[in-house]
């Protein structure tokens, strides 16, 4: 499909330009700002605010929690060998390896949530320049009009490109 | 970008873009030295661990210092990296990545010593808790277990805590090359492009990663102190082991991490980002980390000497007056007193001045470990068993590696991923645009400043 | 068991008897200067007082099978742990060399493997088949005479019967040319090991470290 984007040098530039392409009825979610730093002060950020890792990272400590114990208790009463006069299942010593299989299991969930959510990794092509690089802000819409290109280009844009996606 | 930006970007990627031979004499020099670590391990584990010093009581001597002294340097990332990033402390922005690498590779060199000192280091995987013919599962029981979950743990966390803020840097080293290495960064930084989805869950993600990387960090040195805590060996079954590990691996951590950061800024010309007060801070953090671990072992040693116990007593004098007396004073020295005197007036908290400082400190660290160490195994409860230690040349070329391999993964390092973490030192220069405000006012006065 | 302190002379005939009974190499004069000699059984000797009026106390350490052992519980690989019948076994195989248990032994009767063990010859000629000889990097120690138990245990099931009292002796009760180590079982309270143990002469060594030892040492008598 044909996409268009603006290239900005400012945040506030983008934002302007984010509001006009909403004005110009466009649909926030098809509305893509790509940056070389995170500009979580703008409206533009907000929208894609979620709680989401956080959740996920907690369940992922209770999984971790869940399978430490019956890694532990299971083995344990497997192979039932006395040591130290301590008991079969000794819970103490266990919940040190509880401790670290439960943070092991939020530590990758979290990492794993991030890759799935953020959807990476990505290689297909997306709405992208390499200009972000050198500190430009895109802001572009997965569709080609003379509007959009007028809502860019009136808020700031240095360029306006049209792409192939 | 602004002028400050290019500029960033421009030094910071100018180790990677270029090479000159001075990079190249100091790896094979490196590789030289970690070549004679590998060779003394490939002949102790042909001969049998016979070739090191160690004897009966002494089963433990330069092998568990070095593990314990690796460990505990890679306490460094986890407290500028995820503490500072957790209270928002604007200083850390340069300081994060050259942290989190210490503790990556600190870990990795660490984490190879429960291998080597094995007796079988070939069956070094019977310690993982997998499914095995032999039907038998590990003792989880043993601080040894532990410290296999703690340090998997943590390398694993450290690891990822280190990778996540490098992908948008990569990206960035991706749109500035081309060929072969514009394919590798593109596959590193996982099609990074950066929408606003993307860092938001990045950011959400490392706030994450930083609150649990804490308490996994803690919970190492704890577990590794536990290797001695557990047994009843005199001045071993202390209950102060854990914090004091603890103090003790951040306090070496923040060391190595001076020493690095002097190093690239003296190497990869780094005055403009990374600045004296950078390195003030950090002094402040190791004078504070250098009383902590004073008031420690002072705690311990009158705890021991008011207990007046037989044993526990022998130890005690080994290290304060007998045989290890020179070793225990050095380490008091460079420990303690050096550090105090350097780093509590401010026109000694030079980066000279830290780096002193920082060096007696990794030094007394060290010889710390091994006299918790030895002292301890050669004066047993009964004076029949009473031994002694002397380290042989294997031991000696195996530490020595060591430190070869951290300087050689920290070069390499550098030369393939900038030290400085670009994309957050943009946001520096304007870190209210960065951060998402609470109130309407701040929100106001933000829209007025940039409407 | 009980080891009497009174009859025990010193005469280490027991640490030889449990070389040749365990196949245990000598470590050579070198080796042994280094620290690395293997007697599963020694005999300690302590000197008390200056000269003229020096005495001598000696006593034959072995490993007292804790119950509350601390080697047990910080192997990693369950290669020490307890049997039911209430012994400390060492499993070779298991073995990985960490030798934090040899670390955690108050009593230090736990010894590693540093080199492969060598005979000189004519001595390779003179191992005992029932017992496995260890290899490089693994660690060993003194078992009670594992095998002789089992060997006596196979024995008495095959002839439908309990062991008898004084039945079997490790190669040191064996051995010792004054008896004054008497081994058995302790669940039997009518035997000899028994009732030393409530004769009251009995002390544990290092009792206070609290690891349940379970040999006793019977006092000498005062001279």
């Amino acid at each position: 499909m044909t996409a268009m984007y603006g290239l900005f040098d400012k945040p506030d530039e983008a934002q302007r330009a984010y509001t006009g392409l909403k004005r110009a009825g466009i649909a926030p979610r098809e509305i893509a700002v790509v940056s070389g730093e995170p500009f979580e002060a703008f409206e533009f950020s907000h929208r894609d605010h979620s709680m989401i890792l956080f959740r996920l990272a907690l369940l992922g400590g209770i999984l971790g929690f869940l399978s430490a114990v019956a890694l532990v208790r299971g083995t344990e009463l497997a192979w039932p060998l006395v040591t130290a006069g301590m008991p079969i299942v000794a819970w103490w010593p266990n919940l040190v390896i509880i401790f670290e299989m439960t943070m092991l299991g939020a530590i990758v969930t979290t990492v794993v949530s991030l890759l799935v959510t953020a959807k990476l990794p990505r290689f297909k092509k997306s709405l992208y320049d390499p200009a972000v690089s050198e500190g430009k802000i895109l802001v572009g819409v997965p569709a080609a009009s003379d509007t959009i290109r007028d809502a860019l280009t009136s808020n700031g844009a240095s360029v306006v490109k049209t792409v192939e996606l | 970008m602004s002028e400050y930006a290019v500029q960033l970007t421009d030094d910071l990627l100018r180790p990677l873009l270029k090479t000159s031979w001075r990079f190249w004499t100091l790896v094979v020099l490196l590789l030289g030295v970690v070549a004679l670590g590998l060779g003394a391990f490939a002949y102790q584990v042909d001969r049998g661990i016979g070739v090191w010093g160690l004897n009966w009581p002494v089963f433990w001597a330069f092998d568990i210092t070095n593990f314990v002294f690796w460990i505990g340097i890679s306490h460094a990332g986890t407290l500028i990296s995820a503490i500072l990033r957790l209270v928002n402390a604007e200083w850390r922005r340069p300081v994060t990545r050259c942290a989190e690498v210490i503790t990556v590779f600190a870990l990795i060199i660490g984490a190879m010593f429960p291998i080597v000192h094995l007796g079988r280091p070939w069956l070094f995987f019977w310690l993982m808790p997998y499914p095995s013919e032999r039907q038998i599962w590990p003792n989880f029981r043993s601080p040894l277990v532990w410290d296999f979950f703690a340090i998997s743990t943590y390398l694993t966390g450290s690891s990822l805590f280190l990778y996540l803020p490098t992908i948008p840097d990569f990206a960035l080293v991706r749109d500035k090359t081309t060929g072969l290495r514009r394919r590798i960064y593109g596959i590193l930084a996982l099609g990074w492009t950066g929408t606003t989805k993307q860092w938001h869950r990045l950011e959400s993600a490392m706030q994450i990663m930083a609150i649990a990387i804490v308490p996994v960090a803690v919970s190492v040195h704890t577990i590794v102190s536990f290797d001695f805590s557990m047994a009843p060996v005199p001045m071993w079954h202390s209950t102060v082991f854990g914090p004091y590990f603890v103090a003790g691996a951040i306090f070496s951590g923040i060391a190595a991490l001076i020493i690095a950061m002097a190093s690239l800024r003296k190497f990869l010309h780094l005055e403009k980002y990374l600045h004296p007060v950078h390195f003030e801070n950090l002094g402040k953090l190791l004078l504070m980390m250098s009383l902590l671990w004073g008031y420690f072992v002072f705690a311990e040693r009158l705890t021991t000497w008011y207990g007046n116990q037989g044993s526990e007593m022998t130890v005690f004098w080994q290290t304060q007056r007998l045989s290890f007396a020179p070793l225990y004073w050095t380490m008091v020295t460079v420990n303690f007193i050096i550090p105090v005197m350097i780093l509590s007036f401010k026109r000694l908290r030079t980066i000279t001045g830290c780096v002193v400082a920082s060096f007696g400190v990794v030094l007394g660290m060290w010889l710390e470990r091994f006299l918790i160490i030895v002292p301890a195994l050669s004066h047993k409860y009964l004076p029949y068993s009473w031994g002694h230690y002397r380290p042989r040349a294997p031991e000696i070329l195996l530490l020595i590696a060591t430190f070869g391999a951290m300087v050689l993964f920290y070069v390499l390092f550098s030369k393939v991923v900038p030290i400085i973490s670009i994309w957050e030192m943009k946001i520096g220069q304007h870190p209210q645009l960065a951060h998402e405000h609470e109130t309407a006012d701040q929100k106001a006065a933000m829209w007025r400043t940039h409407p | 068991m009980a080891v009497d302190l009174d009859t025990c002379t010193g005469c280490e005939a027991c640490v030889v008897a449990c070389h040749a009974e365990n196949n245990i190499a000598t470590a050579g004069p070198e080796e042994a200067a280094r620290g690395r000699a293997m007697h599963w059984l020694r005999v300690e000797r302590y000197w008390e007082g200056e000269f003229p009026d020096v005495k001598l106390k000696f006593r034959p350490v072995l490993c007292q099978q804790c119950d509350a052992a601390p080697c047990e519980s910080v192997c990693p690989t369950y290669a020490s742990h307890h049997t039911d019948e209430g012994l400390n076994a060492q499993v070779y195989n298991r073995c990985i060399g960490t030798r934090y248990c040899a670390n955690a032994c108050p009593y230090n009767v736990r010894f590693f493997n540093f080199f492969n063990p060598q005979w000189d010859k004519p001595l390779h000629l003179q191992f005992n088949p029932d017992v496995s000889i260890r290899e490089v990097g693994v660690m060993e120690k003194c078992t009670f005479c594992v095998q002789r138990i089992k060997a006596a245990e196979v024995n008495a099931d095959a002839e439908k019967r309990e062991l008898k009292d004084g039945e079997l002796k490790p190669a040191c009760a064996q051995t010792c040319p004054a008896t004054a180590i008497v081994f058995g079982d302790l669940n039997d309270p009518d035997s000899k090991v028994s009732q030393l143990w409530a004769s009251g002469r009995g002390e544990k060594l290092l009792e206070d470290v609290g690891a349940l030892p379970k040999i006793a040492y019977l006092k000498r008598a005062e001279a």
